[in-house]
């Protein structure tokens, strides 16, 4: 049987891969270079490289604090959301009443922005006492409706034969959730993990409302603080860029199949 | 043979994989790179200063010139030995530049010097060379 020719589609995938990478690798050259942006003609390949304003990057700002701060905050959104997502998931697939209700609630929520409710959770945040904490800077962060979906749509592909035999043997909700339930929804766990970081990584309008000391800052306002003390140095901006997008794109890296395994796990339900 | 026994302990199932072996990589990589920070940053800056022709000069006065966030300040000045030699310390930047001068024979160029971190010890390739229209 004639196998229709593949290599039409995987130039296509090519090309368009390549104009989806050229901005990244735009940014990665010009933190080596410093060259001007607007430069005309532009030069694909970069002249005379160094890395010496990765070495500013770090110098110019207290890299290393934001860096910490980023990693603290992101680590308790990541953590807070696999525990409250994998939760309110589990509780979506068991029957109880109004559950429709609760499903469309989440829905509808969805449709609000968070910078109209940003100010009761500021109020929410202060009486709490969490204001320019670790804890503040995470809180809203800490459960996203898309996630708790993705949750949802993986445990409800777990067969229910298995949750009521794991019920039969004693186990109670907990243990289901965390013997049964997420061993098998590995690609929602990674699903979650990617979108709580890279969200809360780049997150800019709440931590500029919640902190208010410059040591509690986090590396997106630590871009606009960089921004507010140099304003020329294309070199080390670019270098800034890459340096606080490399974690998120590790990340990604590391857990790209399980990812895009996660996201999908919805679609091909009946 | 059972299928159980060709499979790997759980210790190694649990640290031989790609989210542990590359962190893992990651922070051997940064320790690394931090213990050759510590045990190289005095601020030591070793140089040369040669004429025009290329012979060594003593006795002139080398400028250590820092970043100080956006301009650069005199941080330190030296006298180089009869073989032109001379020792900066103290070079407390990453950004550095350096300026040498013989009245009578003349001035360098401002040479600046780059370097992977602050406070680095460094010794320059290319000597300070001192030309009467400097």
């Amino acid at each position: 049987m004639h196998r229709p020719a593949r290599w039409p589609i995987h130039l296509t995938l090519l090309a368009v891969s390549a104009v989806m990478l050229v901005p990244f690798y735009w940014v990665l050259k010009t933190s080596v270079t410093g060259e001007n942006i607007f430069a005309y003609p532009p030069s694909l390949i970069p002249k005379a490289p160094h890395p010496f304003y990765y070495v500013d990057a770090w110098y110019y700002i207290p890299f290393a604090r934001y860096f910490l701060n980023s990693v603290a905050v992101s680590a308790i959104a990541v953590v807070a959301n696999l525990l409250f997502n994998a939760l309110a998931g589990y509780a979506l697939i068991r029957p109880f009443p109004g559950r429709a209700s609760v499903v469309l609630l989440f829905l509808s929520c969805m449709m609000v922005p968070f910078q109209a409710t940003i100010i009761p959770a500021y109020l929410i945040t202060g009486r709490l006492g969490l204001l320019d904490s670790y804890w503040g800077l995470a809180l809203p962060q800490c459960s996203t409706i898309v996630c708790i979906f993705v949750f949802k749509a993986s445990f409800e592909a777990v067969p229910r034969s298995l949750i009521d035999a794991a019920r039969i043997d004693g186990l109670s909700e907990w243990r289901i959730i965390w013997k049964i339930m997420l061993p098998l929804a590995k690609a929602a766990v990674a699903t979650n993990v990617i979108l709580a970081f890279i969200w809360s990584w780049n997150n800019f309008l709440w931590p500029l409302i919640v902190t208010r000391s410059a040591d509690m800052q986090t590396l997106p306002l630590g871009l606009a603080r960089f921004l507010s003390y140099q304003e020329d140095t294309t070199g080390a901006l670019y270098a800034f860029c890459v340096m606080v997008l490399a974690p998120g794109i590790l990340l990604f890296l590391l857990a790209q199949q399980e990812f895009i395994r996660g996201l999908t796990s919805g679609a091909t339900k009946g | 043979m059972s299928g159980d026994a060709l499979e790997p302990p759980r210790w190694r199932r649990l640290m031989v994989n790609r989210f542990v072996l590359v962190p893992a990589a990651i922070a051997v990589v940064i320790s690394l790179w931090n213990i050759y920070v510590v045990t190289h940053d005095h601020g030591v800056v070793i140089g040369r200063v040669v004429d025009d022709a290329g012979r060594p000069v003593g006795d002139a006065t080398v400028v250590l010139w820092v970043l100080n966030f956006t301009t650069y300040v005199e941080k330190a000045r030296a006298t180089t030995a009869p073989d032109g030699r001379f020792q900066l310390v103290n070079a407390e930047s990453h950004n550095l530049q350096l300026i040498a001068e013989k009245p009578g024979v003349g001035r360098s160029a401002r040479v600046p010097v780059r370097l992977y971190f602050r406070a680095e010890d460094v010794e320059l390739e290319q000597p300070l060379v001192l030309s009467a229209g400097g």
